[in-house]
């Protein structure tokens, strides 16, 4: 981590990101909204298909349809997500680092995109599994939920650790 | 005297607590979160009325089904918006960011009224079409860009101090 940190702050990389954040107006905020916008692609598609397989959103859509249509939207959104966030931990590799809470948004997120991909490949490959495996089913899509739910929360924590972990 | 209002909302106990404690990052993450399924179930029927996605869906079926959870999702967004607004009212309706985000926020909801109550009303005869009636595609046009600055602009607003 120590490395990491070290390597990412002295290099080419650190100083455009800073450049970039510190003199492009508004980028901070422009580049917080495109993260935004990706993670409202991930709910729109990850989050969805989770509440439909628990029966609580979109009735009338096709479980295996939803994943063939929308899995190129959580992965749009996941690129969108890396790539404007990215930016800020380039610039400031130490505040994101040591930051526990950042820690466990990835730790989250982890779980999650495999939840999600598992999700989408059972979805488009074996789409009865949901009548057979009717626990399993829900299970899934409760776990990816939650995960997703506790990525998004964490990622906005991190601004705020002191909260959570005073004195930080 | 609406100054009077702005300082009798931050000097409530509860916007005192909600300020000084991790209520306002729980207030700010539950925003985000809840917005950002708003904005979800949004930008599917705005595809869709676009022309742009899930076309063997009519149009109708969507609305019905994607409608009541940007509703609920925008009530707690308010609910959670105003938990944030009263820590610093005064501060708050002062900051041009905050004041278009309001703006923009209020033209949103014009244009869902329009949408709602106007276009919608001959949905049947054009409910299975790939593309909706012109006034129907301005109106998803419009709430995509509306909503986005509203977004951008509710950012901007911790961004100005």
């Amino acid at each position: 981590m120590e490395i990491l940190t070290s390597w990412i702050a002295n290099s080419p990389a650190n100083d455009l990101a800073l450049a970039l954040l510190g003199n492009v107006p508004g980028s901070p905020p422009i580049l917080q909204t495109i993260h935004l916008l990706g993670i409202v692609a991930i709910m729109a598609s990850a989050l969805m298909i989770d509440l439909r397989i628990l029966g609580l959103a979109v009735p009338t859509q096709e479980i295996q349809e939803m994943a063939q249509r929308l899995r190129y939207w959580a992965i749009g959104g996941l690129v969108g997500a890396f790539s404007s966030g990215i930016w800020f931990v380039l610039a400031r590799p130490s505040r994101y680092f040591n930051n526990p809470v950042f820690q466990i948004k990835f730790a989250l997120l982890v779980p999650a995109l495999l939840c999600s991909y598992w999700i989408f490949h059972i979805a488009i490959r074996k789409p009865d599994f949901w009548v057979t495996h009717f626990w399993r089913a829900k299970l899934l899509a409760v776990s990816s939920l939650l995960l997703w739910i506790g990525v998004v929360l964490a990622g906005r924590w991190i601004a705020y650790a002191e909260y959570l972990f005073w004195p930080a | 005297m609406l100054n009077d209002l702005w300082l009798w909302l931050e000097m409530l106990p509860i916007a005192g607590e909600i300020g000084a404690t991790w209520w306002f990052p729980f207030m700010e993450s539950l925003h985000v979160l809840s917005l950002a399924i708003m904005l979800g179930a949004i930008l599917m029927l705005d595809l869709r009325v676009l022309g742009w996605a899930a076309l063997r869906y009519p149009i109708s079926t969507l609305n019905r089904e994607l409608v009541p959870w940007s509703a609920a999702a925008f009530l707690v967004a308010n609910v959670t918006g105003l938990a944030m607004f009263i820590t610093r009212a005064s501060h708050h309706v002062e900051n041009p960011a905050f004041q278009i985000k309001m703006l923009l926020l209020l033209l949103a909801g014009v244009n869902i009224a329009y949408f709602h109550f106007r276009v919608m009303r001959t949905v049947s005869q054009w409910d299975s079409n790939t593309r909706a009636p012109l006034a129907a595609r301005l109106a998803a046009v419009s709430s995509l860009l509306l909503w986005i600055g509203v977004t951008l602009a509710g950012r901007w607003v911790g961004h100005i101090v």
